[in-house]
Formats: C-alpha cells, structure tokens, sequence
C-alpha cells in the first residue's frame, strides 16, 4: 500500500521533470508557422520543401490557430515565417480599411510591418484569396443573385454564417454591411470556416463568408457573388518574415523568393480542393513545386 | 466499413495525436495534482485564505480556454509548455476544492480520538485525515482529468498537436471520418482514464473505509 503511493509520488516527479528539462535551440533549424486550414497548410509546407530544397537548413512545421497566435509567435521568435496575407496583415493588425489596389496595401504593410515589428513581407506568390459571399446555386437562380448588391434586400430573410473573426472585424461583416447598405440578417451563426460550407450546402445557413481561392466553393457547386462595391481588401499570400530570420538565414530568403507570383487563383484553388478531398498537403505542395521545375 | 478502413490508413497519425494529448493531460494533471492537494489542505486550516484560493480558481474557471491560450502566448510562445500550463490550471480547482471539501468532511470526532492517542498533526493528516478523505480527493481527480482530456482538443491552436490536429484538420475540409478519427479517441481515453483512476482509487482506499460505506 504504502510503497505503491510512494511509487506513484516517484514516478511523477520524475517524469515531470524530464518534461521540463531540455528543449534547446538548434541553429540549424528554421520553424515554419501556418494557420489551421487547407491553404496555410500547403503554404506552410510549400516554404518548408522550398528551403530544404535550396539549402542546407532544417524546418519545422507547426500548426497554430490563427492570425492572432501565429503574429504573436512571429513576434516572440518561437517561429521564423509563416504565410500571412497582405489583407489581413492590412485590416487586421494595422487597422486599415481605405486601401485597395494590391501593389498600394503590400507597400503599405511592408512599411509598417518593418517599422513597428521589424518584420518583412518576402515576395507574394502570386494568388488573390480575398473573401467571397456565396450561396447555393439553387437560391442564387432563384432569387437572380450575381452580386452583393443584389443580396441587400433579401438579407432579412437568410441567415448567414461565418467565423467569429468575420463577424466581429471591421473588414468583416460590420463594415459590409454599412458599406453596402444591409440593415440586419435574420440571423448570423458564428463557426468555424470549414463548418460554413457544409451548413451552406445543407441548408442550415444561406450565406457564407468563403476564401475565393477554396476548392469547396467548386465542390459543392456555390456560387461567388461578385463584390460590386470593392469593399473586401486584397489578400495576396507572401511568406511573413522575422528579423531573426532576415539576418541569419539569407540562402533561406531566396529560397522563398523564387516562389515569387508563381500561382494563379485558380491553380490555387485546384491545389486546395485536392486536399479538401483527402490528398496529403505535403505531397501536393512537392508535386506542384516540380512540375514548375522550382525543386529538384 | 469505410471508417475502420480510414482509421486503418490514417492509424500512425492517430498515434503520434493520440500519445501528444496523454502527454499533455498527464502532465497537466500530475501537476495539478502535486500543486493542487497540498493546497486543498493548507486552506482548511483557515477559512478566509480558503475561500479567497477557491474564488480565485472559479474564476479561472470560467475563462474560456481559448482566450487563456492567447493570454499566456507572450509568456510561454507555442507549443507543450503553455498548453499543459493552461490545462494545470483548469485540473486545479476540482483538485482543490475536493480536497479541501474531504479533509474538512471528516468527522471531528475522529479526529479528537486520533488526537487523544498522541497522535501529531501531521499523523493525523497521514493517517487518519488524508485516508478518511481520498474518496472525495480521487473525486477531484477524476473529474479534472475528464474534462482535461475533453480541453486539451484545442492545444492544436497553439502547435500543441493532440487529437485535436485530426479534429481541426477533419472540420477544415469537411471530413467526418477524419473528424471521428482525432474526437472517438478522445473519448475513449476520457473513459477510460477515469476507469482506471476508479480502479486506483479503490486501490489506494483503506479497507476500513469500505466496509463502513457498504
């Protein structure tokens, strides 16, 4: 009795203190971060094969949930880079809402980023994943939907379901609906993005905020509506860099750089619902860095 | 059939998953535990530090995990180190309250006895306090761990890994048997846990304690 409590006291001090001991830092290695959805995910290991590619370093991949937890690991050095997109880097950190044109908004980040964070955007890589209104193309045919505008007055009658992130920011759901004149939906659900587009396709919710370059918007047949009034920001994917990276890893930077406006919005797209549908985002990030002749 | 197959395929991630969440419960609870009675017991030796220790650790209950996370990310950045920190926190106030609530539930008359056989304090807290109370304090255990197994699904926000990768992943891409893959474990190691504490509390439970309770 008493020598099997003694056990168990022994047992988890001791393993309490080997987890505690020894996490150290190797130079060789650079720490990839991406957020916790299919594109970041590809992105993420697109970086990581670029680099180990091109170099002699080491990655790792972690995944983090979201723009807030992967800046501020940016910001602490417990990552090197993640991928970031110029419209959330805009709206979301820097609180911008008057830029639209793409080159004028990446400028503008990379100014400040460098200013306030010492922090540089590497090269965009090409795509535009800026957010889209969809519907099911049922109710699109129905009730003749092409645009936002033409959403206006129906918006008492649907519910529309979004992330959090969506309802809450100004370059969200607020400022849309005071940029396009839309007094109240009938309801707006909080979820997770993913969560959006299988209630969309089964008629829990009739609207849904989607990333314009998610192969779901094709797979479940919805339809975009075009955003008439240029409200959303651009979102052109760049790798987002420290300065501890910048400084010590320079072989690295290149790397990153040759993937410079390599990927159109609909190669994108393809690439995302590839994986939506099961394939490892490893193996298609690798497949489609060899086809464009960027790795060996 | 189609599901065991998935689950055949995917089995090796499921394992790396699986092994990061017991990694970050055990931790987290052990530490509770070690953290969490021997102040459950302190606090009944007075009454004003413990109702401030217990109100202090309701509140950290109510705080949803999440924002917990991003609170403690300047401090402890990513990974295992904040997400066992934050989960510490949650064991801890079912492991102090019942601990408090079993040393304060024995019977006083016990005590007295156990006093007038010269015992000291602190044989009496091994002996009689401490034996008499560890149904309730196993109690506390058993619930923090449940509910820690349940909240560690979210140490995936801060690269944390555990079952909640497959359950993110799954929601992600609309995939419910990649879904089912990270949340059916879970739930099984949520139970089963508990059983096993069950049994290891009937272990450590003096005989005398048994018969009187029947």
């Amino acid at each position: 009795m008493r020598l099997l409590k003694k056990l168990i006291t022994v047992g988890l001090m001791v393993s309490i203190l080997l987890s505690l001991a020894g996490c150290g830092k190797d130079e060789n290695v650079i720490k990839i971060g991406h957020k916790n959805y299919t594109e970041a995910r590809i992105l993420g290991n697109m970086f990581s094969i670029m680099i180990e590619n091109q170099t002699s370093y080491e990655t790792t991949l972690t995944e983090l949930g979201g723009t807030s937890v992967c800046f501020e690991a940016l910001k602490s050095e417990d990552i090197h880079l993640y991928p970031e997109y110029t419209g959330t880097g805009y709206s979301v950190v820097l609180k911008q809402n008057t830029l639209k044109d793409p080159e004028e908004v990446y400028n503008y980040c990379q100014e400040q980023y460098n200013e306030q964070y010492n922090i540089t955007w590497l090269k965009p890589l090409g795509f535009n994943n800026t957010y889209t209104m969809t519907v099911r193309r049922d109710m699109a045919e129905e009730l003749n939907l092409k645009t936002i505008s033409d959403l206006v007055k129906h918006a008492p009658n649907l519910v529309i379901g979004a992330e959090m992130e969506f309802l809450e920011r100004s370059d969200g759901l607020p400022g849309l609906k005071e940029v396009y004149g839309i007094d109240s939906f009938k309801e707006e659900k909080g979820m997770d993005i993913g969560l959006t587009y299988a209630a969309l396709k089964e008629g829990k919710i009739d609207v849904n905020d989607a990333y314009g370059t998610d192969g779901r918007i094709k797979k479940l047949d919805l339809v975009s509506l075009e955003d008439d009034k240029q409200f959303f920001p651009p979102y052109y994917s760049a790798p987002l860099v420290n300065e501890a990276f910048m400084a010590n890893y320079p072989e690295a930077v290149d790397a990153l750089n040759m993937l410079d406006n390599q990927f159109t919005d609909e190669e994108m797209q393809a690439l995302n619902l590839l994986v939506d549908e099961g394939a490892d985002p490893k193996q298609v990030a690798e497949d489609i860095l060899r086809e464009k002749g960027l790795i060996q | 059939m189609e599901f065991i197959q998935f689950i055949i395929d995917r089995k090796m991630d499921i394992l790396v998953a699986l092994t990061q969440h017991i990694k970050i419960t055990f931790f987290a609870v052990a530490l509770a535990i070690l953290i969490g009675v021997p102040i459950g017991i302190l606090i009944t030796r007075n009454e004003k530090v413990a109702n401030f220790i217990i109100g202090f650790a309701n509140i950290l209950q109510t705080l949803p995990s999440l924002a917990l996370f991003g609170i403690m990310l300047p401090l402890l950045g990513i990974g295992m180190t904040n997400a066992v920190f934050v989960l510490f926190l949650y064991a801890l106030l079912p492991i102090i309250k019942n601990t408090y609530l079993g040393i304060k539930s024995v019977d006083p008359s016990i005590r007295e006895s156990a006093r007038g056989m010269g015992m000291t304090t602190s044989q009496i807290l091994r002996i009689v306090e401490i034996p008499l109370a560890l149904p309730v304090i196993m109690g506390g255990i058993r619930i923090s761990t449940v509910i820690n197994i349940g909240t560690a699904t979210i140490a995936n926000f801060i690269g944390a890994g555990g079952l909640g990768d497959l359950i993110y992943k799954g929601i992600s891409m609309v995939n419910y048997n990649l879904i089912l893959a990270g949340a059916i474990p879970t739930a099984i190691l949520a139970l089963l846990a508990d059983g096993g504490l069950g049994l290891l509390e009937n272990t450590l439970t003096s005989k005398g304690i048994k018969v009187s309770s029947k």
